[in-house]
């Protein structure tokens, strides 16, 4: 028998569902038809240095539709497996947390190693400080889905099934476990 | 990242989708794979799921004018979500359709089986572009 579905549950499911499948699709849908998503920089026409970077950032953004694509389909699979209190929940939402977390750094890293969260820079261009708000969330949102999918009770919701004539064995040849 | 497009396309991608609806639903009812409760979810499924929200709402609104090797991650991605919304929203409040016990490549559990079309919901608005664009003007367009 499935664990329950707790008010934590519910809770991580809103957030796989809306704040990462539901977002995922909202940034990418924003990014192919307005500048919402767009560092204001990207706009600036006038310097040939940034002309030459932009044309580098967007190239770099343009390369991860698929790879959210697939962090989107997992997340979501993964609150539709929680809700049904279903042990897939766990494998899809660790699928899906760790290649948000994944795609986070790589985000983090390109933008740190370009000097993108200079101070300086942040406090001109609204786009990238929603940028960072977005690196910040993924980050911390993936590694605390993980953090919490790792002890979740159905993680060993089939293996208690699986292991316990195992356990029935060890319990009978007098071994606890312990020391 | 965008291209010319006829204006024709938006029910061009319409009726793409219901096209899909057809055959998938045909399919289904072919090898059994699902039944509902009553014809007129059936009926429903083809003309607002397949229809308006992954054809036109999906298809068109988000890759009608866009170049389509760019956008069509992006339609599977949202069309897959939908997929498993409407999966889940099915399988633990409508009940309008049912799944049948017969294994299905290979996948036995009704939820499991909920999860796996719900994914390949993202095909319907990425097939409906490229039909449909395939249908006006004889190119997909990149």
């Amino acid at each position: 028998m499935a664990p329950g579905l707790t008010t934590a549950d519910k809770i991580h499911a809103g957030i796989l569902s809306i704040g990462v499948a539901g977002l995922v699709c909202a940034y990418w849908v924003a990014f192919f038809h307005s500048d919402l998503t767009m560092p204001h920089f990207v706009n600036n026409l006038t310097n040939p240095e940034l002309i030459q970077f932009a044309t580098v950032y967007i190239g770099f953004e343009s390369a991860f539709p698929l790879a959210d694509l697939f962090v989107a389909v997992t997340s979501a699979l993964s609150a539709f497996y929680l809700i049904g209190r279903d042990a897939k929940a766990v494998l899809f939402g660790l699928i899906g947390s760790g290649a948000l977390g994944f795609l986070a750094l790589i985000d983090i890293s390109f933008n740190y190693l370009h000097g993108l969260y200079a101070p300086a820079i942040l406090l001109k261009d609204g786009g990238l400080r929603m940028e960072v708000i977005i690196n910040i969330s993924c980050a911390v949102g993936a590694f605390w889905s993980i953090w919490r999918f790792w002890g979740h009770p159905l993680r060993r919701a089939e293996d208690r099934y699986l292991r316990a004539p195992l356990i029935d064995a060890e319990l009978a040849a007098g071994d606890t476990g312990h020391g | 990242m965008w291209c010319d497009v006829p204006t024709s396309l938006p029910l061009s991608c319409f009726l793409a989708a219901l096209v899909i609806g057809v055959v998938a639903e045909a399919f289904a009812m072919r090898f059994g794979l699902w039944t509902y409760k009553s014809r007129s979810f059936l009926l429903l499924n083809i003309l607002v799921t397949f229809g308006l929200v992954q054809g036109l709402g999906v298809g068109w609104v988000i890759g009608g004018r866009q170049v389509f090797s760019g956008i069509a991650p992006v339609l599977f991605m949202v069309g897959a979500v939908m997929g498993i919304l409407v999966e889940g929203l099915n399988d633990y409040w409508w009940h309008s359709w049912a799944w049948s016990d017969r294994p299905f490549l290979g996948i036995e559990r009704a939820i499991d089986k909920a999860a796996f079309i719900g994914v390949t919901w993202g095909f319907v608005p990425v097939l409906s572009v490229a039909l449909a664009r395939l249908a006006v003007t004889g190119d997909i367009g990149g």
